[in-house]
């Protein structure tokens, strides 16, 4: 190939890549275009653009599973309607990811594929237990999210290989909530970012913890799973004192390090703040308490409204 | 006041918008010409080290290559404050960064791959990027070859009154460090400049500078070339904050470039060296004490400073000029003093940036204020007012204040922001009111023998009136000001004024844009100039109608005589009658306009600025205490603009200076590790979003200045000035700790949060519980 092809179907992108040693995937380009110029990415390596492939960029609902094509941009994540109410972790990362014009061409299988530590994508999809499917010349196989990035920057694909599309199930009784800590309110990357997913038993404020994850970007080389929630939070209400427990495990699960975007003391302890607001809410939306619409970014309810400036 | 006018006091939508918003304005990087090449600069990548050889013969080697220089194959002398730069860094290299080699090529990937095959050796020396480090004994030497003591490049002191006897009859006295970071103008538009030679060897340079006569004279001295033999162009500004007017190394290197090349050569930087290798606002770290008596009188000001200069002395080595203004005269303060090193740090080195040391100083002295108040059980408005500066007011400087409208800004942020009802009385919710106010020159700042500016008017057949200013249009708003003064002046429509102000050989002297002095200075020279525009105008049509030109006015473009109303006369037509009459002549006027101000003497005393400008603002915020997330909810602004010529503008002014502002206060900071920024790009500097903008509401308080034009003066930095103080005075309001330093980001706050920063409060008035000291 010369430096640029749009294959048409995914086995025509993964014959071209596994003819083609050097070349690399790309969709929105906007982590690629930018590495390219910085030298973190072989300038000179052949592009296979994979926005051409048609239903590569799908977003449906079959029953309770969603389907998400590996080329949905992030702004049509952020826009759908059932993800907001269902999947609301990963409309709440979709929407602070980027600017709009970023959201408008960045994909799902993008943000997971560059497999930055604060990829914003990675959290809410690990807390919905997602399964990532990879095409490769041996075929399709399936993985869970929760393994797919084994570094930064780096990820189970092998040559090539391309992502597909990722799934997750939503069933009843279940919610979830994605917060973040930043410097600016907009056009930032996360601090720390922090998802959260809670099934229960039933409806209302008493509505017992069936099962939950919690899972941590930007404070460690890779998103994590908070191990061992199930043993403080199943069969009961995440009262205070779990929820207390919840952010220390949160704040024990971390491996952050310093730099312009936080302190690792700072990562620590926010990731354990945010923890518990997330499953707080996640509990609020599984249990039906929850009045919908998206969360303030924090998880802390904002004021804006009443104050006495002028718009 | 009058209120009559019938351009001045309307809102005007800026002349040169349109242009800007839908692509049309030709900026500088848009210029093609034939043979252009492109110029690029190897640098630095340490902060301190010995250059022992530079190597350029497969550079020069490279086909498309047309001019490799260095220090050893160009002529050039030093340049800067003391001489302690120079373009082509020739023995040692002092920062990353630092300008080393330059080439010209065809292209601009053949100019990066000659930058490449360019070898340069070092020795690396110790570095040092904290200024405090660099005044311990044994500190690396940055310039060993000045004659100076350690590091410190200048020194600032000014003291007036008895410092032990102001203390001695203080009932309480405050104290307190505080701190700002190293941050970045980052206008929209990259530095760029083109510089070529004529056949005749006459230079031509292209660029966004905006104080191009004193540009002019640098590149002369510093080149050895005959100034009368230089035009500077000067395209249409994409932002500055500033930034553009310092002289940079870029800029002579770009005429090195097209002396040896014998080709027109272009630099343009691209973001990273924008944020690298051009200036950025310094860090100043001050010591403050203030003491008051019991009843809330200053008594004194007591400031120990650390000016973090970086490498070496460009404009922001001067930043003390204006700190030590709001130092010695924010409120009536007595007695003070300021002792300021400007140190040299192995780093990117400070210029001129919007505010020029205001916030920086304005973030110690107003928290001070606030603690103050606090500690004598005071309303920190009632401080302020008790202690507001008026008209008529002598400051210990010599600053002389006319106009002055600092009671009423106060009272008016205080109204409009609730701040009786609701300060202090939020801390459940985390959320607090905080105020800062600031004195600032507004009628110039006599910095050189001359503040004045030039102003020519011509008035054609077509009744077209070009106004020729020395002044420039970086997105200030100026050009529209400054037709809006010609238009009043002269009484014509506003749509048949233009402005120009671009070239060298066509405008007259300007010292440049700076200090918020513009409107003032450029004002009343295209004020002047218009008058007389005016006078040759009524003189024409005086033949006409037959009447006196004394007895005529005109107004909309129409001549007439009060009380006749059918004597009247188009003024296209006096002009007209003019030109096409024996003995003709056209109307052409001009005007100098240098305010009546004195420069500083050894002692820092003089009144520097025909007028001073004024205003208050209330921040509300809150605090996510368990993150360190902090939100502005709103801010309260009121300026002194003696009078707004144009409502909008000073309003655009105000709101953008306030959000740059907010950029300070919360997260805008150029990190520095071992000497680099790790991360010199736009992601990574936290430069606001409209998301990080609270509403903001401005009132305009209008004092009619007796010497500003229309009773103008100058609102162009005054809207940055306040809001670090503002916020961290918030802050102190919503959780009850006090901010130390600037930006107020999450991890800092937190930490204060946990460790109780508190105010240090030296004498207490009577002794009084921990917790009333906040």
């Amino acid at each position: 190939m010369n430096g640029y092809c749009r294959p048409r179907s995914v086995s025509e992108a993964v014959a071209i890549l596994a003819a083609n040693s050097g070349a690399m995937v790309i969709a929105g380009g906007t982590d690629l275009v930018i590495d390219r110029r910085l030298g973190r990415a072989d300038p000179q390596a052949p592009l296979v653009d994979v926005t051409g492939i048609d239903g590569l960029r799908d977003v449906h609902w079959d029953g309770d599973e969603l389907h998400l094509g590996a080329t949905a941009t992030v702004r049509e994540i952020e826009s759908d309607p059932a993800v907001i109410v269902r999947a609301s972790a990963l409309a709440e990362a979709a929407r602070v990811l980027g600017s709009v014009q970023i959201r408008n061409m960045a994909t799902l299988g993008g943000n997971l594929c560059t497999a930055s530590p604060a990829a914003e994508m990675a959290p809410p999809l690990m807390v919905h237990d997602a399964v990532v499917a990879i095409q490769g010349p041996d075929g399709e196989r399936r993985w869970a999210v929760a393994d797919f990035a084994t570094g930064p920057r780096t990820t189970i694909l092998a040559s090539g290989e391309i992502l597909t599309n990722v799934r997750l199930r939503t069933p009843a009784h279940s919610g979830s909530c994605y917060l973040r800590q930043t410097v600016r309110w907009a056009m930032d990357l996360a601090g720390v970012g922090v998802a959260a997913w809670v099934l229960t038993d039933g409806t209302g404020r008493e509505a017992a913890v069936q099962e939950a994850r919690v899972a941590l970007g930007a404070v460690a080389p890779t998103a994590v799973l908070v191990p061992g929630l199930e043993a403080l939070l199943a069969g009961a209400p995440p009262t205070t004192e779990r929820l207390g427990a919840v952010s220390a495990a949160a704040s024990a699960a971390c491996k952050p390090i310093s730099d312009t975007r936080g302190t690792a003391e700072h990562r620590r302890h926010v990731a354990g703040v945010l923890a518990a607001r997330a499953l707080s809410i996640a509990h609020a939306r599984a249990a039906g308490l929850w009045s919908g619409g998206l969360a303030p970014v924090n998880g802390r309810e904002s004021a804006v409204a009443s104050s006495g400036a002028r718009a | 006041m009058r209120s009559d006018y019938a351009v001045v006091g309307k809102r005007i939508p800026k002349l040169d918008a349109p242009d800007k918003v839908t692509g049309r304005t030709v900026y500088a990087d848009d210029l093609k010409m034939s043979g252009l090449l492109t110029g690029a600069i190897k640098r630095s990548p340490h902060p301190h080290a010995r250059i022992l050889s530079v190597d350029v013969s497969a550079a020069e080697a490279l086909p498309g290559v047309y001019a490799v220089i260095h220090a050893g194959n160009v002529t050039q002398r030093p340049f800067g404050f003391g001489h302690d730069n120079i373009p082509l860094k020739d023995r040692v290299a002092r920062c990353v960064g630092d300008e080393v080699a330059a080439v010209a090529a065809v292209d601009a990937a053949t100019a990066q791959r000659a930058l490449d095959l360019i070898r340069v050796d070092y020795e690396l020396l110790p570095a040092v990027d904290d200024p405090f480090e660099a005044l311990q004994p044994g500190a690396p030497r940055i310039h060993d070859e000045l004659d100076i003591e350690g590091n410190v490049s200048m020194e600032w002191n000014f003291q007036t009154g008895d410092l032990a006897e102001a203390e001695q009859r203080s009932a309480v006295i405050v104290s307190g460090s505080y701190s700002s970071p190293q941050a970045a103008p980052a206008p929209i538009e990259t530095h760029v400049v083109i510089a070529g030679f004529d056949a005749d060897g006459d230079l031509e340079v292209i660029s966004p500078v905006h104080m191009v006569f004193m540009y002019r004279k640098e590149l002369a001295d510093c080149l050895g070339l005959d100034w009368r033999r230089i035009t500077v162009r000067q395209p249409p500004v994409g932002g500055s904050f500033g930034g553009k007017i310092d002289i940079d190394a870029h800029d002579f290197i770009a005429v090195m470039l097209a002396r040896a090349a014998r080709r027109p050569v272009k630099l343009a930087m691209s973001r990273e060296e924008e944020f690298t290798g051009t200036r950025t606002r310094q860090p100043i770290h001050f010591r403050l004490r203030t003491g008051a008596a019991a009843d809330g009188t200053l008594l004194f000001r007591h400031a120990e400073v650390v000016s973090d200069n970086g490498a070496y002395n460009a404009w922001g080595s001067h930043a003390l000029l204006v700190a030590m203004n709001t130092v010695t005269s924010m409120y009536r303060v007595g007695t003070s003093r300021l002792a300021a090193k400007v140190v040299y740090t192995n780093k990117n080195y400070g210029g001129s940036v919007r505010g020029f040391g205001n916030p920086q100083a304005t973030f110690a002295v107003e928290q001070q204020m606030e603690e103050l108040a606090d500690v004598l059980g005071m309303d920190p408005m009632d401080l302020r007012l008790k202690n507001a500066n008026r008209p008529g007011d002598v400051t210990p400087q010599g600053l002389e204040i006319t106009s002055c409208g600092l009671s009423e800004c106060l009272e008016t942020v205080r109204r409009k922001s609730g701040w009786d009802q609701r300060r202090g009385r939020m801390r459940r919710q985390h959320r607090g009111l905080g105020a800062a106010a600031y004195v600032h020159v507004g009628g110039g700042a006599r910095i050189y023998g001359s503040d004045g500016c030039g102003a020519m008017i011509k008035i054609d057949d077509s009744g077209r009136v070009a106004l020729i200013s020395g002044s420039s249009e970086l997105g200030q708003g100026s050009e529209t000001a400054l037709a809006m003064i010609v238009a009043e002046t002269l009484g014509v429509p506003l749509e048949a004024v233009s402005v120009s102000h671009d070239d060298t050989d066509v405008k007259p002297w300007d010292v440049g844009v700076h200090a918020s002095r513009t409107t003032f200075v450029a004002g009343n020279a295209a004020r002047m100039a218009a008058a007389k525009a005016r006078d040759e105008l009524l003189e024409g049509a005086a033949e006409v109608l037959d009447r006196p030109a004394r007895s005529l006015t005109i107004r909309d473009g129409v001549i007439s005589v009060p009380g006749e109303p059918t004597a009247t006369l188009r003024y296209e037509k006096a002009v007209r009658r003019r030109l096409l009459r024996e003995g003709s002549s056209i109307i052409m006027t001009s005007a100098f306009y240098d305010p009546p101000t004195q420069r500083q003497d050894e002692n820092y005393v003089g009144n520097i600025s025909a007028s001073y400008g004024f205003g208050a603002h209330v921040a509300e915020i809150e605090v996510d205490p368990d993150t360190g997330m902090v939100r502005v909810l709103g801010l309260w602004a009121a300026h002194d603009v003696g009078r707004a010529i144009n409502p909008m503008s000073c309003e655009g002014q105000i709101e953008g200076g306030a959000v740059m502002g907010v950029g300070l206060a919360l997260s805008e900071e150029l990190p520095v590790e071992d000497g680099r920024f790790p991360a010199p790009n736009l992601h990574d500097y936290g430069m606001p979003t409209t998301m990080d903008a609270p509403p903001i509401d401005v009132t305009l308080i209008e004092t009619a200045d007796e010497l500003g034009p229309f009773g103008a003066k100058g609102i162009g930095e005054g809207g940055i000035i306040l809001p670090p103080a503002a916020i961290a005075n918030a802050v102190a309001d919503a959780v009850g700790v006090r901010p130390r330093s600037y930006p107020i980001r999450p991890w800092k706050l937190r930490r204060w949060i946990e460790t109780g920063e508190r105010s240090h409060v030296d004498k207490h008035p009577h002794p009084v519980p921990d917790e009333n000291a906040r």
